[in-house]
């Protein structure tokens, strides 16, 4: 007898039917019920209803997403300060003139750089847990699973996708909910196109600045942009990457499992954990990339910062961006950008000569006047900065997130390529159209 | 002192980690596993004198290998040997949760069984025979409850206990399959290495379901032509 | 008389029958338990209509309309 002739044509099927053959006969003996109708079921018959499952999906995702950003601000706030005071005070009291500024603005900053993160990981966390162990979270990718199908993603890659429109950090570490590792590479790949809340005052300062008017028109114009294109790379990269491509379709089978009530031990836990891991790992990198910058734009010692090292990097960038109308400030300024979103505007205010703590409108006035953007080239580099990788914090998570210096790369690179392709598209067809 | 390795394993959501919290009182080192994205928790626990290095293994449904969870899984239990392997069963969602016991008795793996959920269950209303649960599938059964961390001392004792003991589970399929996997454990045998290395009867059953994995293995051994009369 | 668990309306159920399609799609939903002879009821559909949620083995699970389609079942009251 061979396996064919025991088992039939498909064996595999055969003993899977046995397994469960053997397991209907053990329970027969061992166990005695059904399960009734519970409080499970009545919840979902509200949670899952026709109409009310999506607006309750989009309240909850909403509440999570003002959880993590918004409870978690002040303390983040706080750590900034902190650090930026800890660093005055070690400078009043280190003499040396280039210890103390390293010591201030290179350890303290580059501390406080990353402690900044902790706060709102933890709340996503700690969100995040609760959701999970509640049981909603696998409800929630079965609400949404059909509206992201068709960009070849799946219910599960919503919540990190939305979380990246407050940061991308926390967005690129919830795909651990995401079983399928095609699934949550892809997700995490996208997730950077997603613009975090630290890209905004960098469109706020040039919309304002060269767009008058439609300002808020332009703004507005980089969140649409955020979505489609995120959607749309989700799309190319599953068609043209044999990685995803090949890989046979992940089925969605998912269990529902009961509600339950999160136990605060386990849910303060993997909060715990994902923080530390966060410290541990994501951390370091951040933490040099801060220093590298630091000795790069104070150096040559004492040279005024348009002197700077990171300055000729940027003149001697400044042909590669001249096609999209910038010029080296705004070849430093996204160099920069690199490190943090946030410290964009900054930089620009300490080319004007107004210092770092400058009022929006004054650095906005120094644009126009020094025609450093038109209305044009501005928009092309809001676009920019909206897609190159948001900052250096974000290569260390994704890094440690895939475990893979080749994702990595990828990321960074066709977020590079993009931003400039999409940037002088703009300033092109603007060309053309007789704007700018 | 004695130390043994005892990794965790249980379909998805049925409180995996908090048993693994409890025993480990929540200190873990929390990593990779190697060239994965997939974590890695490790942690210990001293009881009656033995230290027990805790693996948590991915939550999985089934050891087909289908997913690099899966995998993980079962190439851990294949190639570690882990002392004791203890399979985290939902008391509430009991037939779809055997469907892994059964496979990790096919991998001849040291089990203990902790019935989770046990709460949820009887407020079911499930009446579930725990002895004469543990007696036909010949494995210790000791019903806990993580939450409320009901049942833990009973788990050590019974990791304990097992470590001590070995194996002697083994849950047979119907005649006809039994005797394929008799003839084609025969084959794998003349092979002393590979009986050094893997559970034979694991090795024939995934052979009849023709699992990529172990084929591969079995063509790297040479030993396809002599199986070629069973598998047809 | 067969029909596609993917036609079921909600709180109907069947008995597998018979379950197309080859590779992990297949192995993965015999080992959530949908053998012949198993029976299944359709609890309800996503608000956008897909996937669809399944009572079987009592536990519930969800399964595109793509996936359910190869799914065959003999109707039951």
């Amino acid at each position: 007898m061979s396996v064919r002739e025991v088992l039939g044509e498909e064996p595999e099927v055969a003993m899977a039917e046995e397994r469960y053959r053997v397991i209907g006969e053990i329970l027969s003996r061992v166990f005695r019920g059904a399960r009734p109708l519970t409080l499970s079921d009545l919840l979902d018959k509200a949670f899952l209803n026709r109409y009310l499952g999506i607006p309750i999906f989009l309240t909850l995702w909403w509440a999570l997403f003002r959880f993590t950003f918004d409870v978690s601000a002040p303390l983040s706030d706080l750590i900034d300060i902190s650090f930026s005071r800890l660093g005055e005070f070690a400078s009043s009291i280190i003499g040396n003139e280039w210890w103390s500024a390293f010591v201030s603005d290179a350890i303290c900053g580059g501390l406080g750089g990353v402690l900044v993160f902790i706060p709102p990981i933890f709340f996503l966390f700690l969100g995040l847990a609760l959701l999970e162990d509640s049981g909603y979270l696998a409800r929630a990718a079965f609400v949404v699973d059909k509206i992201l199908r068709p960009f070849g993603l799946q219910g599960r890659s919503f919540i990190p996708l939305l979380l990246g429109f407050g940061c991308n950090i926390p967005g690129v570490m919830a795909t651990r909910t995401i079983p399928s590792e095609r699934d949550r590479i892809l997700t995490i790949c996208v997730n950077p196109l997603i613009t975090c809340s630290a890209r905004l005052p960098v469109y706020v300062l040039i919309a304002g600045a060269v767009l008058g008017a439609y300002a808020p028109m332009g703004v507005f114009t980089m969140y649409l942009l955020s979505i489609v294109l995120a959607l749309l790379m989700a799309l190319i990269f599953k068609a043209l990457i044999p990685y995803f491509r090949k890989g046979r379709r992940a089925p969605f089978i998912l269990e529902l499992p009961d509600y339950a009530r999160p136990t605060l031990r386990s849910t303060l836990t993997h909060m715990y954990e994902r923080g530390i891991l966060f410290l541990k790992k994501a951390g370091t990198i951040i933490f040099l990339g801060i220093i590298v910058v630091w000795l790069l734009s104070s150096h040559p010692w004492g040279a005024p910062l348009d002197q700077s090292y990171i300055a000729t990097l940027g003149k001697w960038l400044e042909p590669l961006f001249r096609p999209l109308g910038f010029d080296w400030r705004g070849a430093v300024a996204l160099l920069f950008g690199f490190i943090a979103k946030e410290i964009v505007v900054g930089t620009f205010a300490v080319f004007f000569g107004l210092g770092e703590e400058a009022e929006i409108e004054e650095v906005q006035r120094s644009i126009v006047e020094l025609g450093v953007f038109t209305p044009l080239t501005g928009f092309a580099f809001m676009a920019f900065t909206l897609i190159y990788i948001p900052c250096l914090a974000t290569i260390g998570i994704i890094y440690r997130e895939t475990n893979s210096v080749k994702w990595t790369l990828f990321t960074v690179i066709y977020g590079l390529i993009l931003a400039y392709l999409i940037a002088l598209l703009i300033v092109v067809i603007g060309g053309l159209m007789g704007l700018g | 002192m004695r130390e043994i390795e005892v990794a965790l394993i249980g379909n998805p959501n049925v409180g995996k980690s908090l048993i693994f919290n409890n025993l480990t009182g929540g200190r873990a080192h929390v990593g990779n596993w190697p060239g994965k994205t997939v974590e890695k928790k490790e942690g210990r626990c001293i009881h009656k004198g033995v230290t027990m290095r805790i693996i948590d293994l991915p939550g999985v449904y089934s050891l087909t290998a289908a997913s690099i969870d899966e995998l993980i899984a079962r190439n851990y239990i294949v190639e570690e040997r882990p002392d004791v392997v203890v399979d985290i069963v939902d008391a509430s969602n009991l037939e779809r949760n055997l469907y892994l016991t059964l496979q990790l008795l096919e991998l001849e793996a040291n089990l203990v069984i902790a019935l989770n959920k046990s709460d949820i269950a009887e407020s079911l209303g499930y009446e579930i025979d725990v002895k004469g649960l543990s007696e036909l599938l010949g494995v210790p059964v000791v019903p806990t409850i993580a939450t409320v961390k009901v049942g833990m001392e009973e788990l050590k004792d019974a990791i304990v206990e097992a470590s001590k003991r070995g194996v002697k589970a083994r849950v047979r399929y119907r005649e006809d399959i039994e005797e394929l996997i008799e003839r084609i454990g025969d084959i794998l045998r003349r092979d002393e290495d590979l009986t050094r290395k893997y559970p034979i009867r694991w090795l024939a059953i995934k052979i009849i379901e023709g699992d990529e994995e172990v084929m591969r293995l079995i063509e790297e051994r040479g030993l396809i032509e002599e199986l070629r009369e069973v598998i047809g | 008389m067969e029909r596609r668990l993917s036609e079921l309306n909600p709180g109907e159920s069947g008995i597998i029958s018979r379950i197309e399609g080859r590779g992990e799609e297949r192995r993965k939903l015999l080992d959530m338990g949908l053998v012949r002879g198993t029976r299944i009821t359709v609890v309800r559909r996503a608000p956008l209509g897909d996937p669809i949620e399944l009572l079987v083995k009592g536990y519930n699970l969800s399964l595109r309309l793509d996936e359910a389609e190869g799914v065959y079942v003999k109707p039951v009251e």
